[in-house]
C-alpha cells in the first residue's frame, strides 16, 4: 500500500521536477536570443554538442552556464549571515515549486488502464497558490537582510514594496475567476472553461487578465518591474553577495516563478489545458491538455521576454503609484462590473449581451483613461532656470 | 487624445520589428559571425587574426568598424615612445567614473611628435576589469591621444596582473587607428589638421598685427618727434 502511494507520488511530481526545469534551460536560451535579436545581435550561438563543430543556434549554452555555475567558486561575505545566507536561495525555489503541484496538470502513466495523476487536487487550490507564492518575498528579503551589503538590502527592502503591493490587484483580479466559477479549484476552473469558453473572451475576463498579467509581471520582478534587480541602479540587488550554485538557484527560482504564474495565468483566463485535439488517439488524449497547457505558458514566457526588450525600467514612485492609484481601484472596479454584468449577461438575448459587453468595455476604457490622467500628473514643459 | 496603452505596442512594434529584419538584414547586425573555431589555423592574412604578440589588428571578420572596446594610446608611428601623444595631463584619471586608469608622470620632459619638450606618462595602466567602455576618457582627452580599440580577446588565466593593461600594451599608432575606425579617423585627422591650420593662421595674423602695430608706433613716434622737433 504504501509501494503503492509511493509510486503515485513520484508519477505525479517527477514530470514537474523534469518538464519545468527543462523548460528553464530552453527558456533562459529563447530570452537571451530574443534579446538579442531585438538589440540587433546575435545571442549565443557557439555552444552545441560537446566536442564537435555543430553548434545547433547554441542550444547547448544553458548546459554550459550550469556547468560553469556549479563550479564557481561559492563566495560568502565576510558579515553575512551564514545560515540565513545559505537558507534563502533554497527558500526563493521551494515555494516556487511546490506551487507547481497546484496547476491543473494531470500525467498519465503506461499501464494497462489510463490513469491520470495530479500533485495536489485540492479544493482551495488558487488560494493555496497565492498563499505560497508570498513566500518567495521573504527568500528576498532574506538575502538582503542576510548578504549585509546596502545593494542587497535596498533590492529586498524593494522587493518587499514591490511585492506587497502588486499581491493585492494579483488577487482580485483572480478574484472574478472565482466569482464566474464558484469554486476555487483549479480542475473545476477549467472544466468551466470547455469549448472556446475561456475567460479572457469576456470583457471582465479580458480586463481582470491584463491586470492580473501586469501585476505578475511585477511578483516575478520581471522588466519594466525589475527594481529589486535593477542593475543600473543597485548593482543586482538581493542577490548582489551571491555566486556560484546559490545565484543559479536564485535564477532558477525566478524562472519557475514565472512558469508558475503564467501557469496560474493560463489555468485562470485561458482555457487551461483547453483547446483543439482533444479527441484523438486515446493513448495520446491525455498527453494533449498538457501541451496546450505548456505552449500556453510558453505563449506567456515570450510576451514576457518581448516586454523586457521593449520598455525601460519604472521609478520607484511610478512603480507604487501604478499600484496603489491604477490596479487596485480598477480591479477593484473590475468586480464590481463582473458582478452586475456577469449575472445580467446570464439569461439576456445576444443583443443584449452584446450590449453588455460594448457597454462593459466602454466603462472601463474610461475608469482607465480617467485614473491615468489623474495618477499622471501634470506634466509642464521644463523651465530652465539658469541655461538660456 | 491618444489611446491609453498605445505607447506601449508602437514600442512592441518596434522591437518585433528589429527582431525579424535582424534575420535578413546582415547590416542591422553589430557584430559578424565570430568564424573562428580554436583548433582552426590561424589565418595567414594580417588583419584577420593576430599572428603574434603586440600591435593586434582587427579580426575583420568579427567586428564591424563602429564596435569599441577598450581604450588605447596612439602614438604618430615609429617608436611609440618618441611620437607618444600623450602628455600625462591625468585628466582621463581624473574624469574616469569607475577610477580604471592609473598615471604616473615623468619627472623630466621629452621631445614629443612636434618637436616640443613635454612630459609623458611614466606609467598608464588601465584596468580593463574595471573599466566600462563609457569613452569618457575619450571625450575629455585635449591632445587626442586617447581612442577606443575594437580588440576583444583579453581572456587570460590571471585575473589581477593579466587584466590590468600596461602603456606599453596600450600604445597603438595611428595608422592602427585608421584601421579600425576609418571614418572616424579621418575625421580626427581633419580635424587635427584644421585646427593646426587654425592656429597657425592665427599666430600669423597675430603676428602679422603686431608687427603693423610696431610700425604704426614707430611712425606714430616719428611722427610725434616731427611735431616737437
Amino acid at each position: 500500500m504504501s509501494l503503492e502511494l509511493l509510486k503515485d507520488i513520484l508519477i505525479a511530481t517527477v514530470p514537474l521536477l523534469v518538464i519545468f526545469p527543462s523548460l528553464f534551460a530552453f527558456t533562459t536560451w529563447v530570452e537571451r536570443k530574443a534579446l538579442a535579436r531585438i538589440q540587433n545581435r546575435r545571442g549565443p550561438n557557439r555552444v552545441g554538442i560537446p566536442c564537435t563543430r555543430i553548434s545547433l543556434f547554441g542550444l547547448g549554452q544553458p548546459a554550459a552556464d550550469g556547468i560553469k555555475m556549479i563550479f564557481k567558486e561559492d563566495i560568502v561575505p565576510r558579515g553575512a549571515d551564514r545560515l540565513f545566507h545559505l537558507l534563502a536561495p533554497i527558500l526563493a525555489l521551494i515555494p516556487a515549486m511546490v506551487v507547481l503541484c497546484f496547476l491543473p496538470l494531470e500525467f498519465p502513466f503506461w499501464n494497462d488502464q489510463i490513469k491520470a495523476m495530479r500533485a495536489f487536487a485540492m479544493d482551495g487550490a488558487v488560494i493555496f497558490f497565492f498563499a505560497i507564492t508570498g513566500l518567495g518575498t521573504l527568500a528576498v528579503f532574506m538575502a538582503g537582510w542576510a548578504s549585509r551589503n546596502k545593494y542587497s538590502l535596498l533590492g529586498g527592502m524593494r522587493a518587499i514594496a514591490q511585492m506587497i503591493s502588486y499581491e493585492i490587484p494579483l488577487v482580485l483580479s483572480a478574484v472574478i475567476v472565482v466569482m464566474m466559477v464558484g469554486s476555487l479549484d483549479a480542475t473545476e476552473i477549467v472544466k468551466k472553461q470547455a469549448d472556446w469558453q475561456w475567460f479572457v473572451f469576456t470583457p471582465w475576463g479580458l480586463m481582470a487578465f491584463i491586470i492580473f498579467f501586469i501585476a505578475a509581471l511585477a511578483e516575478t520582478n520581471r522588466s519594466p518591474f525589475d527594481l529589486p534587480e535593477a542593475e543600473s541602479e543597485i548593482v543586482a540587488g538581493y542577490f548582489t553577495e551571491y555566486s556560484g550554485f546559490k545565484f543559479a538557484l536564485f535564477f532558477l527560482g525566478e524562472y519557475i516563478a514565472m512558469f508558475a504564474i503564467s501557469g496560474l495565468a493560463v489555468t485562470l483566463f485561458l482555457g487551461g489545458g483547453n483547446g483543439p485535439g482533444a479527441g484523438l488517439h486515446p493513448q495520446l488524449a491525455p498527453w494533449v491538455p498538457i501541451l496546450w497547457f505548456l505552449a500556453k505558458v510558453l505563449v506567456l514566457i515570450v510576451v514576457m521576454i518581448w516586454l523586457r526588450g521593449t520598455l525601460p525600467r519604472l521609478r520607484v514612485d511610478q512603480l507604487m503609484a501604478f499600484s496603489w492609484k491604477f490596479l487596485l481601484p480598477l480591479s477593484i472596479l473590475n468586480i464590481i462590473v463582473a458582478g452586475f454584468a456577469w449575472h445580467a449577461v446570464q439569461k439576456a438575448s445576444t443583443g443584449v449581451q452584446a450590449a453588455i459587453w460594448v457597454a462593459c468595455l466602454v466603462i472601463y476604457y474610461t475608469a482607465a483613461k480617467g485614473l491615468d490622467n489623474l495618477t499622471r500628473g501634470k506634466v509642464q514643459p521644463r523651465e530652465y532656470k539658469y541655461a538660456e | 487624445m491618444s489611446i491609453l496603452g498605445g505607447g506601449i505596442f508602437n514600442g512592441m512594434a518596434v522591437t518585433l520589428k528589429n527582431f525579424v529584419r535582424s534575420y535578413f538584414d546582415k547590416d542591422r547586425l553589430t557584430t559578424n559571425d565570430y568564424s573562428w573555431h580554436p583548433d582552426d589555423k590561424l589565418p595567414e592574412r594580417a588583419g584577420d587574426y593576430p599572428k603574434e604578440k603586440g600591435e593586434q589588428l582587427r579580426d575583420t571578420t568579427t567586428v564591424t568598424n563602429y564596435s569599441r572596446n577598450f581604450p588605447m594610446l596612439l602614438h604618430d608611428g615609429g617608436e611609440p615612445m618618441d611620437t607618444i601623444r600623450c602628455v600625462a595631463c591625468q585628466i582621463c584619471e581624473r574624469e574616469c567614473p569607475p577610477q580604471c586608469i592609473y598615471i604616473e608622470k615623468s619627472t623630466e620632459k621629452k621631445e614629443n611628435a612636434s618637436g616640443k619638450p613635454q612630459f609623458y606618462p611614466a606609467k598608464f595602466d588601465i584596468d580593463v576589469s574595471v573599466c566600462m567602455s563609457c569613452q569618457i576618457c575619450v571625450e575629455v582627452c585635449p591632445f587626442d591621444a586617447i581612442e577606443m580599440n575594437s580588440q576583444f580577446e583579453l581572456s587570460t588565466p590571471d585575473r589581477f596582473v593579466g587584466l590590468l593593461l600596461r602603456r606599453d600594451e596600450l600604445l597603438k599608432s595611428n595608422d592602427y587607428y585608421h584601421q579600425i575606425h576609418p571614418e572616424e579617423a579621418k575625421a580626427r585627422d581633419k580635424r587635427i589638421a584644421d585646427e593646426k591650420a587654425a592656429k597657425a593662421a592665427k599666430k600669423k595674423a597675430a603676428a602679422e598685427a603686431a608687427k603693423k602695430k610696431a610700425e604704426a608706433k614707430t611712425k606714430n613716434e616719428g611722427e610725434e618727434k616731427g611735431d616737437t622737433g
